[in-house]
């Protein structure tokens, strides 16, 4: 076994679920990280989008924003915000739609908005971007977060982007497109998705050493548990070694002395 | 050009005939990347007060306005700056009741200004439906949206969003010519849809170039003359945020000016006093933040992602 961090590995699991030629709108942050590694590792024909118009570039190790040059890199076109939101992911062509999360409640519903009142707010937080439209048109939703309770609240102040909003047919209900998409969460501590019956999240996997109780200490509400519960593959040294020196030499997201 | 004046004008003559105290600002860019920063320290020097602020994702541009104390409302999709943080001086308006937002998401604020390009009221979109979006608004009596059902499909939800047609749209690009012919280069985010809905609109670019060159590639032209109303030829007019093809972000200066947002008041106040008020010109500004050196090295750093 390689050595390693539970937040490697948890980009590492991430980058896993894209598949070699899905198309894939990556939001901020982590995403950029985890989908650059699985467009050099596994994933050479995964046609990378970003809002603010790249199509399908060759990513340069590290970006670190959604308009950042290195997200321009070889793309096949730098066109417009309306052209990927609009024309790629509304129209239905996006494949799995990843992004980082905020808050996330029981139903997979996020909230980049607002804690506390939206009118008084304790804390205001970026908005949606384009995570509303992210959640509401992939066919896949992705969701990659470090595992605190804080950030897994039994319901979200605010949904921003809307998960499976209250139950198993509440989008098909609310009038969304996608009416039962995929969904899974990756965290330092576990993989997460939603139970079909009840559409609240479950703990589908858990990171190595990692136990289901750890999970729920963790959890602003208790998760389901999976049956049979699986477990994550630690990274071979080979992943690990390129996403130290090749997708973040530079420790942009992951901490530096393991 | 025969027939069609000149719009190459000074900065400060753009702004003084252009931005008005309780006007609509529609800004471009997006992130760390091409905001039109020249033109927003001139709005500050100047003074125009009392604006509404319209963008998908609102950066730095927008929150040295909030942050000196010129804006009452923004229309948005997102106010942040990623990896260097919020957008501190909008969050603190915000949270303290001074600024008014209009939430939404970043589809729906591109369909509201193809809707204001178009000549249309409003614009379907299929986001937002099941979400707090359609909860909350700013509770100023602004109509934020409408749910209908499909007249082709019968108890299907569509949501409608209003056109977006802003007073003046203040953009960073590339090459413009003395006609205002705009050509972009790299990504375009909302800018084309925005401008082509605003009013007026304030360009400043790298380079101005001829419109004979223009006319020999016109498919280069992002955004035809008969949108543009000022055209301002100003070099790094988007620092410290990046220009594709040209310069780097430099992330010193964004970190500079996010640790006195962060912390506001007088730190503040003492950095809009030395970077914006304190300097005449944009050049002055450059002088003082951009060493020569340091120039090459973001033009460099650009040079190596291309």
């Amino acid at each position: 076994m390689s050595d390693y961090t539970l937040e490697e590995l948890m980009v590492i699991e991430a980058a896993r679920q894209i598949r070699d030629g899905d198309v894939v709108f990556v939001g901020t942050g982590l995403p950029l990280l985890a989908t650059t590694f699985a467009q050099r590792r596994h994933a050479p024909n995964l046609c990378f989008v970003v809002e603010s118009g790249a199509i399908a570039p060759l990513v340069l190790p590290t970006p670190i924003s959604v308009s950042d040059p290195k997200l321009m890199h070889k793309a096949v076109r730098l066109g417009t915000l309306r052209e990927v939101l609009g024309c790629l992911l509304q129209r239905g062509l996006v494949d799995v739609g990843f992004l980082g999360g905020a808050q996330i409640d029981r139903f997979g519903n996020i909230n980049s908005t607002v804690i506390g009142d939206y009118a008084k707010p304790a804390v205001r937080l970026p908005g949606s971007g384009g995570g509303n439209d992210i959640a509401s048109h992939a066919k896949r939703l992705l969701i990659l977060t470090r595992h605190e309770k804080r950030r897994f609240p039994p319901h979200c102040d605010y949904v921003t982007s809307p998960g499976y909003l209250h139950g198993p047919d509440a989008r098909k209900k609310a009038g969304l497109k996608v009416t039962h998409p995929s969904f899974t969460v990756v965290t330092d501590l576990a993989v997460l998705d939603i139970d079909p019956a009840t559409a609240q999240l479950r703990i589908a996997a858990l990171m190595p050493g990692v136990s289901v109780e750890q999970v729920k200490e963790n959890t602003g509400f208790e998760p389901l548990v999976a049956n049979p519960l699986g477990a994550v593959e630690p990274p071979s040294q080979e992943d690990a070694r390129m996403l130290r020196e090749e997708i973040d030499p530079g420790g942009l997201y992951l901490k530096k002395g393991r | 050009m025969p027939g069609s004046p000149s719009k190459v004008m000074t900065l400060k003559e753009a702004v003084a005939r252009f931005v008005r105290s309780g006007c609509s600002v529609g800004l471009g860019g997006q992130n760390i990347g091409r905001c039109a920063m020249a033109a927003m320290h001139e709005i500050v020097r100047q003074g125009h007060r009392d604006l509404t602020i319209y963008g998908c994702n609102l950066s730095i541009s927008m929150d040295l306005l909030v942050g000196a104390g010129l804006v009452r409302r923004c229309e948005s999709g997102t106010g942040n700056l990623e990896r260097f943080g919020t957008t501190f001086s909008w969050r603190r308006g915000i949270e303290q009741g001074t600024l008014e937002v209009e939430d939404y998401s970043h589809l729906s604020m591109v369909s509201r200004f193809l809707a204001g390009e178009m000549g249309l009221p409003f614009m379907p979109v299929k986001s937002l439906l099941g979400s707090d979006i359609l909860t909350y608004s700013s509770g100023s009596g602004f109509k934020k949206f409408d749910v209908i059902d499909n007249p082709w499909n019968r108890g299907e939800p569509v949501v409608l969003v209003p056109a977006a047609t802003p007073d003046v749209s203040i953009i960073h690009v590339q090459k413009a010519d003395p006609l205002g012919n705009l050509i972009i280069e790299g990504f375009a985010t909302h800018e084309p849809e925005m401008v082509r809905a605003s009013h007026h609109t304030i360009v400043t670019c790298e380079d101005l170039v001829e419109t004979e060159d223009v006319r020999r590639d016109p498919e280069r032209t992002t955004i035809a003359y008969p949108h543009v109303s000022a055209v301002v030829h100003q070099p790094w007019g988007a620092h410290p945020t990046s220009t594709y093809r040209y310069y780097d972000y430099d992330g010193d200066e964004i970190a500079r000016y996010q640790a006195v947002a962060r912390e506001g008041g007088e730190a503040y106040r003492r950095y809009l006093d030395e970077y914006v008020y304190g300097c005449a010109t944009f050049e002055e500004y450059l002088a003082k933040v951009c060493s020569p050196a340091r120039r090459e090295e973001l033009e460099a750093a650009m040079r190596a992602m291309i």
